[in-house]
This record gives C-alpha cells, sequence and structure tokens, in this order.
C-alpha cells in the first residue's frame, strides 16, 4: 500500500499538491458557517432522561434562563436601603423591561413586586411593593419593613444584611444572554447611583465563554503554530524543511474542523480544542521523514529514490503510531458525552489524516524542491554536527537508567505507589462558572452575589402524585351513574366521562360544567338527584386530584424545605407553603403566629385564590401546576460546584430514607446545578470505560505489532505510569477533576504509547542486528532518543501558548501537557531501558543470547563497552 | 367587563344615535360606559371563566354576580359569589362602588371563616387569577383618562385614550372600537410605553336580553405572556328587584339564596 502512496506523491507532486489544496479550500470554507455551543446540557445527549426531565419541568412550571443583576451599596450604613439606591434600581428595572428578548411579566425586582399589608383593623390592602422610587427616608424604611415579611423576596431579592437587592432577568433564549448583559452593564453604568453592579448567572456564565472561545481559538491556535515553528527551526535550522510539516498541521487543521462544522456539528469547549490538538500531533511523523531523509540523503543523488525508501521504510511505525493515537481519542466514543465523543471522533480523523497528508505531502514537497536546496540540506546532514547538551544528556541518563536499573525501577514503583495514593484523593467537580479565570467579571461577580445572598444557583425538588387508579375509578362509578339517566343526558354527559383532558387539568373542570349545564335543563326529580350526585362525585374528585393544596401535603413539603436546609449548603428554598402562610398571615391580621399553612384544603384554596388576584397571578404556576399534581421546591445555592449539589442531594436521600415520601409522590430532581452533577458522573464512569477499552485495544496492537505479548505488556508500562503519575499529581496538588482533566486520560494514552513503540522497536532491531545489549542501548541512546525527546518537547512546548488563553479550561489542559510529555517521555527513556536490563532474556526470548550470562550480574561493564 | 351585560334601559334610544353620528369623544364614552355597566335598574348573572394559561393549562370560576344601581351612571352595587371550583364556593365579594371616591370592598372567605375589608389599593389587578382586571369587572372611571375620536367608522368608533395619571396604571395607551348602535366596546387594545399592543378585550358574542343588547361571551388575550381568559355570562336577568339589603355585610356570610338561585326558563 505504501507503493501507492510514494508513486503518487513522488510522479505526481502537482495533483497532490492541487488534491490537498482544493480539498483544504473547500472544507476551509465550510468552516464559516460556524456554530457555537457553550451549554453544559449540550453535556449530556438531547435523549438523556434527566436532561428530559429537567426541559420538561422547565416548562411545567414556565421556568426561563435568567440573568441575575445584583446591585451592592457597601458605603451606604442603610446600605441599599436609600432613597438614591433604590430609585436606581427603580430605574434599572424599568429599562431592563424594555429591552428586546427580556420576558419582561416573569422578571423579578422589588420595582416589579406585590406587596400585601394590614391597613387598619381587619382591613388589607395589595398594591405594588414599590410603584415609584421614594424619596423620603420613611417610604425608604416602610419598604425595608414589607421586605422583611415576604419571604419570597428576603434573601432573594434584598439580601439578608440589606446590602445588596438583585434584579432576576428571565430572557427569551440563553442566546441572548451575553448581548443582554452587555446592554444591561451599559443601563447600570449610565446610572451615578455610587452602588456597584454585578452581573451574573449560569447563561451569561455560558454565553460568555462562548465569546472568549472564539478569541482563543484565534490567538492560541496561530500561537501554538508559531510556537512549533520556531521550535522545530531550532531543531533543524532550516526553513524549506520546517516549512512542509506546518502545510500538513495547517491543511490537517483545517480540513477536520472544516469537516466537523460541515457536517453540521456545533463547536462546544471540547471541540475548540481540535486545532491547538492536532496542530503538535501532526507535525511528529514529518518530522521523522524529514530527519531521516536529511540523514540519508547524498548530494547528486536522486531525491525521489532516497524519499521513497525513506517513507517505505518509515511506513509501518508511522501507521502504528498514528493508529494508537487515533484509537486513545476514538475511545472517547465510549463516553456517553456527545461533546466528549464529536472532540475524540475528530481528532483520531485529524491524527490519520495527518499521516496519509504527511506521506503524500512531504515526498511530494521534496521531490519538487530544487536541487541546490536538497544538496544543500544533504551537505548539511552530512558535516557533523556539533553535540547539543541534549544529546549528552540522553546519553548519560541512558547510561544511568541500565545501570542503575534496581533504583530506577524502585523509583517508578515508589512514583506509582505515591500516585495510587493521589488518585485516591482526586475530588471530582465541575462548576461552569470557574472556567473563567478569578479576577474575571463574572467569577467577582458570583463571589460578591453569593456572599451577600442566599445564592445565585439554581436547582428544583420537584414532586409529582399520580394515583393512577383515581380517574379509571371515578369514570367508572360516573358512568354508572349515567347509565340510570334518560338516553339524552347520557349522550351529552357521556363524551365528558370520557374524555381524555386531564394532561390541561380541565377534565372535572369541564364535566362539572357539563353536569351544571343538564342540571339547567332537567325538569324531573330524579334527573336532578342524579346529576347532584354525579356533580358531587366530580367535585370530591377534583378536590382529590388537586394534591398538593392539602394541607397535609404542605405540612410535608415543609419538612423537605427543613431538612434542604438542614444540610448547610442550601441558602434558601422556596415553595407553594410559603405563599400560602404569607397570605394566611395577612389574611387573619398579620400576626406573626398565623405563619402556618391552614386546616383545611378550602382554605388554602381560596388564600392562593387571594394570591392569584394580585398584579402577577402566574408567580403561582412556578410553583405548582395549575391542576395541583406537580409541585417544584426552588432551591437557591451559593455554590455551582458538583460537590457542594452532591451533598444536598445525598442528604435529602437519607431524609428521605428516614421518612419516605408516599408511594404515589415521586420526587425528582432539575435545574441547571443538578444537570451539571449528571454529566459530571457520566463523564466520570465513562472516562474509565473509554480509558479501560483504549487500554485493551492498545495493548493488543502492541502485542499484534511486536507479536509478543510480553513486548506488548512492556508497551504499556510508560503510559500507565503516566497516567497514574498525572492522576496522582492531580490528586495531591488537589486539582478538582473536571471535564479538561477528565479528557488527558485518552491523550495520554495516545501519545505516550508512541515513545514506547518506537523506544522498543528500535531497541529489537539493534539486538538483534547488534547481538548485543550494551551495543543496542547504546544506539538507541542516539538518534532514537533524540528523536522521542524532541517530539515530546515539540508537543510539550507546542500546547504552551495555551497558558495565555482567557479561559481556565485551557490553561489546564496546558499545563497537563506539558506534564504528561515529560512524565511519558522520562518513563519511556529511563524505566524501558531499565526494565529491559532487569528483565531482557524474559522479554527477548529469542534474542536471549544478546544478555549474555554476565547481563544481568554486571551492566556496569557491559555498558561501558558498548559505548 | 361582566357587567357590560347590563344595558341601561333609558338608552334604548339607540337608533336616534346610529342614524346621527356623535362627535363628541367624551358623550361617546358616557354612554358606552352606561351601556357597558349599568343596564336596567338592577340585575343578575351567572358568570364562566375559563383562565387558560401559554400552554393552554385551564382553570375554570363559576359565580353569580347581583348588581344595583344605585343612580345610572353613577355608584353602583355588586355581589359576587363563588359557585365553583367547589373549594372556593362561597367566596363571596362585595363592592361598593363610588364614582367620587374609593370603592368599598368586602371579602368572605368561608374555609378561614374570615370577613376582611379590602384597601382599595390599585384596581389593575388580577381578578381571581383571570387575565380580567378588577377594574374591568367594574369599570374603569371615564374621568380617569382622556378621550379621544380617531375615526368614525361605518358601524364603530374608535377611541383613543390617554390616561390622566400615567403612574397608576401598567398601559401607556388605549383603542376602543365602540359600536355605534350598542354602544358596547367590541374591542380594546391595550398599548405600552414602547407602543406595542400587549393585552386585548373583545366581546365575542352580543345577546339581546330583555331589550338590551347584552355580552355574553368575552374574551382578553394576553397578547404578551400568551394566556387568555374566556368570560361567559348566562342566565341573565334585568329588573330583578333587588333590595338594598341585598348588598350588605350580613350577605358575606349569609348569602341571599333566594336571589342566587338561577331563575325559571
Amino acid at each position: 500500500m505504501s507503493r501507492v502512496f510514494i508513486r503518487l506523491a513522488t510522479e505526481r507532486p502537482r495533483l497532490v499538491y492541487a488534491m490537498i489544496l482544493a480539498v483544504t479550500l473547500v472544507t476551509g470554507a465550510l468552516i464559516s458557517q460556524i456554530r457555537i455551543d457553550t451549554d453544559p446540557e449540550n453535556m449530556l445527549p438531547a435523549t438523556q432522561t434527566d436532561r428530559v426531565f429537567h426541559n420538561h419541568v422547565e416548562q411545567r412550571f414556565a421556568l426561563h434562563d435568567v440573568i441575575v443583576v445584583g446591585v451592592v451599596n457597601d458605603k451606604d450604613s442603610q446600605g441599599i436601603y436609600n432613597a438614591q439606591s433604590l430609585a436606581a434600581l427603580h430605574a434599572l428595572s424599568e429599562s431592563i423591561l424594555k429591552l428586546d428578548g427580556v420576558i419582561g411579566p416573569d422578571l423579578m425586582s422589588l420595582a416589579v413586586s406585590d406587596n400585601i399589608t394590614q391597613e387598619g383593623p381587619g382591613t388589607i390592602r395589595f398594591e405594588w411593593l414599590m410603584r415609584e422610587a421614594p424619596t423620603l427616608p420613611s417610604q425608604v424604611e416602610s419598604i425595608r419593613e414589607a421586605v422583611q415579611r415576604l419571604p419570597l423576596l428576603m434573601d432573594t431579592l434584598v439580601s439578608g444584611d440589606g446590602k445588596a437587592a438583585a434584579i432576576y432577568v428571565p430572557i427569551e433564549s440563553k442566546d441572548l444572554s451575553y448581548p443582554l448583559s452587555r446592554e444591561i452593564r451599559a443601563l447600570a453604568d449610565a446610572l451615578d447611583s455610587g452602588d456597584e453592579y454585578h452581573i451574573t448567572g449560569l447563561p451569561v456564565a455560558e454565553d460568555t465563554f462562548g465569546h472568549d472561545m472564539f478569541v482563543q481559538m484565534g490567538i492560541s491556535a496561530p500561537l501554538a503554530g508559531l510556537m512549533i515553528f520556531l521550535l522545530m527551526l531550532y531543531f533543524f535550522r532550516s526553513v524549506p524543511l520546517v516549512v512542509a510539516p506546518m502545510l500538513v498541521a495547517m491543511a490537517t487543521v483545517i480540513i477536520s474542523m472544516g469537516l466537523l462544522i460541515g457536517l453540521g456539528f456545533t463547536v462546544h469547549i471540547m471541540s475548540s480544542m481540535i486545532p491547538i490538538f492536532l496542530m503538535p500531533i501532526a507535525v511528529v511523523d514529518s518530522v521523522h521523514i524529514m530527519s531521516e531523509f536529511a540523514d540519508t540523503h547524498k548530494p547528486n543523488t536522486n531525491a525521489r529514490d532516497t524519499v521513497a525508501k525513506v517513507v517505505e521504510h518509515l511506513f509501518t511505525p508511522m501507521l502504528f503510531t498514528s493508529l494508537t493515537s487515533a484509537v486513545g481519542f476514538l475511545s472517547l466514543l465510549l463516553t456517553p458525552i456527545p461533546p466528549v465523543q464529536i472532540f475524540g471522533a475528530f481528532v483520531a480523523f485529524g491524527i490519520l489524516l495527518a499521516f496519509v497528508l504527511t506521506i503524500l505531502l512531504i515526498p511530494a514537497y521534496i521531490v519538487r524542491m530544487s536541487p541546490k536546496a536538497l544538496d544543500k540540506l544533504a551537505s548539511r546532514s552530512s558535516t557533523p554536527r556539533p553535540e547539543t547538551p541534549l544529546a549528552r544528556g540522553l546519553r548519560t541518563s541512558g547510561r544511568f537508567a541500565v545501570r542503575r536499573g534496581k533504583l530506577v525501577a524502585t523509583f517508578a514503583l515508589l512514583v506509582v505507589a505515591v500516585s495510587a495514593a493521589g488518585v485516591t484523593r482526586i475530588e471530582i467537580n465541575d462548576n461552569p462558572v470557574r472556567w473563567f479565570k478569578e479576577q474575571h467579571p463574572i467569577r467577582v461577580a458570583d463571589r460578591v452575589l453569593n456572599e451577600h445572598f442566599a445564592g445565585t444557583y439554581d436547582a428544583f425538588v420537584v414532586l409529582s402524585h399520580r394515583d393512577e387508579a383515581a380517574l379509571p375509578r371515578f369514570q367508572r362509578e360516573a358512568l354508572e351513574m349515567l347509565v340510570r339517566l334518560a338516553e339524552s343526558e347520557r349522550a351529552a354527559l357521556t363524551p365528558y366521562v370520557e374524555a381524555d383532558a386531564m394532561a390541561l387539568g380541565a377534565y372535572y373542570g369541564n364535566l362539572i360544567a357539563a353536569v351544571d349545564d343538564a342540571l339547567f335543563e332537567a325538569d324531573d326529580e330524579q334527573t336532578t338527584t342524579i346529576l347532584e350526585q354525579l356533580q358531587l362525585l366530580a367535585e370530591q374528585a377534583q378536590i382529590e386530584a388537586k394534591y398538593f393544596q392539602r394541607p397535609d401535603v404542605l405540612k410535608q413539603i415543609e419538612t423537605l424545605q427543613d431538612a434542604l436546609m438542614a444540610t448547610g449548603d442550601v441558602g434558601k428554598t422556596n415553595a407553594l407553603p410559603d405563599v400560602v402562610k404569607v397570605v394566611n398571615r395577612e389574611l387573619r391580621g398579620g400576626d406573626s403566629d398565623d405563619y402556618r399553612v391552614p386546616q383545611n384544603a378550602s382554605a388554602v384554596a381560596q388564600t392562593l385564590l387571594q394570591y392569584q388576584s394580585s398584579h402577577r397571578p402566574q408567580d403561582l404556576w412556578h410553583m405548582v401546576t395549575p391542576d395541583y399534581s406537580s409541585t417544584a421546591i426552588w432551591l437557591q445555592l451559593k455554590s455551582g460546584d458538583n460537590q457542594d449539589m452532591s451533598r444536598v442531594m445525598d442528604a435529602l436521600d437519607r431524609h428521605l430514607a428516614a421518612h419516605p415520601l408516599p408511594n404515589d409522590v415521586e420526587l425528582r430532581w432539575a435545574g441547571k446545578t443538578f444537570i451539571n452533577v449528571v454529566w459530571q458522573d457520566a463523564m466520570v464512569n465513562g472516562m474509565l470505560t473509554s480509558l479501560l477499552g483504549a487500554f485493551a485495544v492498545v495493548f493488543l496492537m502492541m502485542t499484534a505489532l511486536f507479536r509478543s505479548l510480553r513486548l506488548g505488556l512492556l508497551a504499556m508500562v510508560p503510559l500507565s505510569v503516566t497516567i497514574l503519575g498525572v492522576y496522582g499529581l492531580i490528586g495531591w496538588i488537589g486539582k478538582d477533576y473536571d471535564m479538561p482533566i477528565a479528557v488527558l486520560s485518552s491523550l495520554t494514552l495516545g501519545l505516550s504509547v508512541d515513545f514506547a513503540i518506537h523506544f522498543i522497536e528500535r531497541s529489537r532491531s539493534l539486538l538483534q542486528s547488534t547481538g548485543s545489549f550494551k551495543r543496542a542501548v547504546g544506539q538507541v541512546f542516539e538518534e532514537p532518543a533524540r528523536a522521542i525527546a524532541r517530539n515530546a518537547i515539540v508537543i510539550a512546548i507546542g500546547f504552551t501558548p495555551l497558558f495565555f488563553a482567557p479561559l481556565v479550561p485551557y490553561i489546564t489542559v496546558g499545563a497537563f501537557m506539558a506534564a504528561i510529555m515529560a512524565l511519558s517521555g522520562l518513563t519511556t527513556l529511563f524505566l524501558l531501558p531499565a526494565l529491559m536490563a532487569l528483565a531482557g532474556p524474559w522479554l527477548f526470548p529469542d534474542l536471549r543470547d544478546a544478555f549474555g550470562e554476565a547481563a544481568a550480574a554486571a551492566p556496569d561493564s557491559l555498558l561501558k563497552e558498548a559505548t | 367587563m361582566m357587567l357590560k351585560t347590563f344595558t341601561c334601559l333609558g338608552l334604548l334610544v339607540t337608533g336616534a344615535a346610529y342614524a346621527d353620528a356623535l362627535t363628541d369623544a367624551d358623550e361617546i364614552v358616557r354612554q358606552s360606559n352606561l351601556a357597558s355597566y349599568y343596564a336596567g335598574a338592577d340585575g343578575r348573572s351567572e358568570v364562566r371563566m375559563i383562565i387558560r394559561d401559554p400552554q393552554g393549562r385551564q382553570q375554570r370560576r363559576q359565580f353569580t354576580v347581583l348588581r344595583r344601581n344605585v343612580e345610572a351612571g353613577g355608584d353602583q352595587q355588586f355581589l359576587v359569589v363563588f359557585s365553583q371550583p367547589s373549594d372556593v364556593r362561597n367566596t363571596t365579594f362585595l363592592v361598593h362602588k363610588h364614582v367620587d371616591r374609593d370603592d368599598d370592598r368586602w371579602l368572605y372567605l368561608p374555609g378561614l371563616d374570615l370577613v376582611k375589608r379590602i384597601s382599595a389599593g390599585d384596581k389593575r389587578t388580577s381578578f381571581v387569577g383571570a387575565h380580567y382586571f378588577y377594574e374591568d369587572v367594574s369599570g374603569r372611571r371615564p374621568t380617569d383618562d382622556k378621550h379621544e375620536l380617531v375615526e368614525t367608522g361605518d358601524e364603530r368608533y374608535v377611541l383613543k385614550h390617554t390616561p390622566r395619571d400615567a403612574g397608576s396604571v401598567e398601559f401607556a395607551s388605549y383603542t376602543t372600537w365602540i359600536d355605534r348602535e350598542t354602544f358596547l366596546p367590541m374591542k380594546i387594545d391595550y398599548v405600552n410605553a414602547a407602543g406595542d399592543v400587549y393585552r386585548r378585550v373583545e366581546v365575542l358574542e352580543v345577546t339581546e336580553i330583555d331589550g338590551h343588547p347584552t355580552v355574553t361571551l368575552s374574551r382578553v388575550d394576553d397578547l404578551a405572556g400568551g394566556g387568555r381568559t374566556d368570560m361567559q355570562f348566562r342566565h341573565i336577568r334585568y329588573d330583578v328587584g333587588l333590595p338594598e339589603t341585598v348588598f350588605t355585610e350580613r350577605s358575606l356570610r349569609n348569602p341571599p339564596r333566594e336571589h342566587l338561585e338561577r331563575p325559571v326558563q
């Protein structure tokens, strides 16, 4: 197969150029269709059960994505309660309401809140809390007093310490949150109130992240390219030689990204890192060809023949290293997280593409070089180059590894042990807000607002009541009654009894209205009696169906709220009992003793009828469905960290184990903070599967490549030590295991096995050709070791531009990339020769002679002989 | 709006008005107010409301309204007694509407066994969770707005109304399409500060009862939020002879059964 490629490349170089150029241009044009996706919800497949339920809950309770605007006044002794700050808050609320994309009726602010107050004995008053900005201190004071009596506002719209107020801005679409947050920022800046304004909320974080992602792709990827170019220039000292791999890298990145976008995939945080992953990996194969060509090409010989020989020689190892790297990334397909799957698939594709482009473009490039340039290249490689520190260092380290095999192996075991201990300390945690740097305005807003308020992170405990038997039972009884009616009435009412209008909560209401109409027409006493019985039956069934209006059930919800607050991780809960209790208290005269759920369901119904007689009757449906069959407890959390959310969930589980809910009540979680926990769990489990899968596949490939189970095992050593070492390091330094950290495992696996392949392959062939381990090791630590070290350095440094990325996940990847390269380079260059020295005859049974009797006994003297 | 049901007997001179179009906006509004809210000396009606949220989920309310005019175009008394859903049955509102001062309002909640006075406060709050406001039900004072006749069509007057106290209402203005014959406002569009129509009240059915053109089905659409409420009026009677004693606090706990009972056909 290699011959086909080589002939094509060397005989039709122009055609190869034209083809690659055409494909690059076509796919490159597709990049303009880019669609960015920063929604953490998309970490889960659209059909994932928790995500489906979460979306269902958002619809059921008419919940929207929310921008949180916080106003803080630390200067005034009264905090936010001064005429100027409240006037500014009022003005800002009014202006925000006028913005396109804001869902006005659901906006929450003191300026659009309702108030219920006592006005003399036996009189209550419903009115806006702050219809107009207050001007007098007494007005300000009465607003403060009112807020303190309204638990739904306290610590949500005004902080407990009175220093901060908030506006919750529901928006039509998440995509609008970045432009809207900028508009709101501009409005806030124009206010001259001396207050501090902060804007946060998960949609803002997500959308801002998307914006910054573009910036990073536009800066970091080209920077990485430049870095690699300079580095290769340093190693090879020839511009024409270095231009070729850069062309391969660029074509690989453009075609891969173009295809990803062209196939309709969105660019997610993971896929935005594809260019920067592919760039260093893509140049590696070219480096091999170019350096071997430079080594072997003699002046005045046919470059075509040399390059054909070089490519043929390197074809198999390059194919295998590309395949193993690809397998490492393809294993990400086993992770049930679509953005990670897409990332894995396209990086794998890019790696294989880079291989194909390398063996086509590089030979074509070389045969098109001018004879003069070729001769210059050849003459330079034939003149001995000065000894580099790298070459000297490698030689020394090789000697050390073989001489001190036991020490190296012991040290490696120690590293493994310490790392294993570190791995057990790993904290799985993520929070999209932490994707921003510490000093980013969103992080600052997040910190400040959560210091003051009960919390800006949302989660919902959703309770649903379903008595499957109730409706059929009612229908059976109702139909039995209808039998006793005359034909005309029966025909009129049967459709209502058999109707399927449960979903809209209209079933009983419609039937009762129809019976009421029939009653009006009824002219004999028997019909009237039956219809009245039917009406009564329907009314009772209707009340029973309104499960979450029952006082005993509301008290159970209160118990759940208490249990949630007892966790210490929940800032506040808001739920239906809070509404009922406030209205009940005010109706009964405002005494705090009456802050309780009334005794009977009718009283609750009438309390809620009063609540609905407000400016914002729809607020009720954020807490309960109109048929009262489902209710939501809104949790405000101070932290969006998965760990904190998980703790709350565990505590609730324990509470429910001790105080179980009735059998016909289902409890489920929803909300963004919860969804983050779900995909984190999926990711951790998925990563383990994909790592084990890739491990198995790579092991099989290694065994097949070396045709030896033992060498297959040996090849797995560096990557195993590296993966363990990197994750051990993460555990020890206390870095949270988050999404970018999770994908590092497959990356490590794919890249560090390359080093092992080269090292073992070259060692074996040198063992065969030299017949002596000492000589073989000596030569391995010349050019092959240098190639491994150079590649490790190119890749590690190629990722360093990520340090300058504005977003934390990129910085994390950059930093750990360097660690991975260092670690896998070191294990390959130290541990492999050490293990060969210690267990050579076992590893290479058919080359046993090369190690000799003395090999294990006196490696020192043998090695000296070798060098 | 529900009290549009009652058209004043004294206004059965509509033929004359039809022949000769009125040109004075204030006069059109005055007659429309009478047609909508003051028909007969008194009246009763049963009202069904179907409240639909933007997702089509329904709530129903059913209540009986008794009304007595103290003076045509002037003070009025209302008693509103709920019958459905059964958990709010016998919840009762009593309103003494005044044209020169705040209304007197009382509330009886049988489940809590409570009678409360409700301070006037804001009239543009939801009426028991419907998309109708309290003010739609009891009638907005003509003097609260400035009226302007925009157009006189073949069948309808088009008027634009601007509030005198913009701070007390949520609209910037509203436009009414008033039937030239019946003086019933057939459509009302409320416009917000941004100039968008966000709320619409429409009459869908008018029936002549006891000689009064009477609204028997109307609808309010929340064009911004997406929900709507239908209001159906039935079992309507005018001039039933309701005594003033019906409209006292006593009726809150002891509903006047004989007047609330549905009239025989």
